[in-house]
């Protein structure tokens, strides 16, 4: 390849960083908070509640995100057809337009916010049930409420302690971003795979990966300042 | 503790298996509808087209990696013959031409919810599309070969043997190779587009690729690649539109087009630009 159409590609896969970076950004934005939900109702005593998210998490860890992604996508059309479905989701599902790109957009985002928030709720469960109990004991001695027991004493610790497999996580998920281009979506792997016949060359696969590379080695960097920053008592 | 945790394994796989079973009804269900639907609107009225007229847009369906027929530039703009001859169609109906790249093994169902209103991507007919889809009058002849690089010591078809061959996933060439006689002399490796398989092969991955004559001869002369076309061909085969089953008069509509566009000699000045002759068989 020449150096102009190295060029012309180099912005072409830099103007569709920018979705990447989209999904990237939305996953994370929902899916943290949605984990830490789900992480309580596992730990709920209300043991159908508990069972309920089990089976949401089993189902969400054991089936391949590229299916789920899939699943998403022809959910709609499929339900507003279906028979058992009651009249009133069907009439607010047929005013959905499967042709528009906030439709794509925002039902791939449903399938991987839905994905991660399972693993991050096991994360967080790890990081809240890794906390002695003598502590809840000792804080309630010390005249401490349950909510002041939770932000003040647990959480804090239960932050340092998931930062390392929470950042695993989040580096999968950069990665994870590529699967959208199986549906597709346009972000820089489906561009890459499009140019490839275009160049008869690999250059463009090379280059996506140049990028995801960038990506992860910032986030790497970023968490390892983190996680320093959070060992305080050390 | 331990009963406890088996018991919660138990429960959980059954309702797991009761809600496998629930969606399962689901499906049978819709299958129904689907069927019961497509009965009634195709018996009454046809209101494919005046959808089409009203939307202002026909939502064309294409891979987007098949050159020259629709494929993507350095834009990242979709281009080709299908696409150029699909822009005239649309300026002659008043409408906008909306290009839609999908995964072309979720063609069909892609066409039945209706993400898109046509497949129109050098698409070969066959049986099983025809079974599918409402397919237009073909517009094109085609023929499925085989490429080996030029400094291969397979000369004929016959050489191939033992050989292994790359094939486009989800194509009317794969299902061709599997149905002949050479394919149990052969090993087989589909992968998802014909450049991806041709560049494999130059690297050593497969001896051959079978593919569509149209696409390898464009890819040849236009990346002046040291590649030979075995003499000889499995099949003759032509090109045609994939419609929705009952959109018929959206389809006739089209097809009717077609033949005022080859009269008017514009499907002949399209075809001459990317093929340098008329090769298009509408009459």
């Amino acid at each position: 390849m020449t150096g102009e159409q190295l060029s012309t590609l180099f912005g072409l896969m830099l103007e569709y960083a920018v979705p990447t970076l989209k999904i990237f950004a939305f996953t994370l934005l929902y899916s943290i908070p949605l984990g830490m939900v789900v992480a309580l109702l596992k730990m709920c005593r209300f043991k159908p509640i508990s069972w309920l998210t089990n089976i949401y998490i089993l189902i969400m860890r054991g089936t391949p995100l590229l299916l789920q992604l899939i699943v998403a996508q022809y959910s709609v059309p499929y339900i507003v057809r279906s028979d058992i479905c009651p009249d009133f989701i069907k009439s607010l599902l047929e005013n959905v337009d499967i042709r528009s790109e906030s439709y794509t957009f925002n039902m791939m985002l449903f399938a991987f916010v839905l994905n991660y928030a399972a693993y991050f709720a096991e994360i967080f469960r790890g990081g809240l049930e890794s906390i002695p109990k003598g502590q809840y004991e000792a804080s309630r001695c010390l005249g401490f409420g349950k909510f002041q027991t939770f932000f003040r004493i647990i959480l804090p610790q239960v932050i340092k302690r998931v930062v390392p497999a929470s950042s695993n996580e989040i580096i999968t998920l950069v990665k994870d971003t590529s699967l959208a281009s199986a549906i597709p979506y346009m972000e820089i792997m489906y561009i890459a795979k499009k140019q490839v016949p275009l160049y008869a060359s690999l250059m463009p696969l090379f280059m996506a990966g140049v990028f995801y590379f960038v990506f992860a080695t910032v986030l790497t960097v970023l968490f390892s300042a983190v996680e320093k920053k959070l060992d305080y008592y050390r | 503790m331990k009963k406890t945790f088996i018991a919660r394994i138990t429960a959980g796989l059954a309702a797991f298996a009761m809600i496998a079973a629930a969606g399962s009804c689901g499906n049978g269900g819709s299958a129904q509808t689907t069927t019961a639907a497509a009965g009634t609107p195709a018996a009454s009225a046809d209101d494919s087209l005046k959808k089409v007229m009203d939307a202002k847009q026909l939502v064309l369906g294409l891979d987007a990696s098949f050159p020259p027929m629709g494929f993507t530039n350095e834009a990242n703009e979709i281009v080709g013959f299908d696409i150029d001859v699909a822009q005239a169609v649309c300026d002659k109906m008043g409408i906008t031409l909306v290009k839609q790249p999908i995964v072309w093994d979720n063609k069909e169902e892609d066409l039945n919810v209706g993400k898109i209103d046509c497949v129109w991507n050098g698409m070969s007919i066959n049986e099983s599309r025809q079974k599918a889809m409402n397919l237009s009058e073909p517009y094109m002849n085609n023929e499925m070969i085989f490429v080996v690089p030029g400094n291969s010591t397979v000369k004929t078809m016959d050489d191939l043997k033992g050989k292994t061959v790359g094939v486009q996933s989800g194509s009317s060439a794969e299902e061709i190779l599997v149905a002949a006689d050479l394919y149990k002399d052969i090993t087989v490796t589909a992968l998802e587009d014909n450049v991806t398989l041709l560049n494999q092969m130059e690297l050593g991955f497969s001896d051959a690729v079978f593919l569509d004559s149209i696409v390898a001869n464009y890819f040849i002369t236009e990346n002046s690649k040291d590649y030979v076309i075995l003499p000889g061909n499995l099949e003759a085969e032509e090109y045609a539109i994939g419609f929705r089953k009952n959109d018929q008069a959206l389809r006739d509509e089209v097809q009717k087009i077609l033949g005022e566009l080859k009269a008017e000699g514009k499907l002949a000045e399209i075809s001459t630009k990317w093929f340098g002759r008329d090769v298009t068989t509408v009459k």
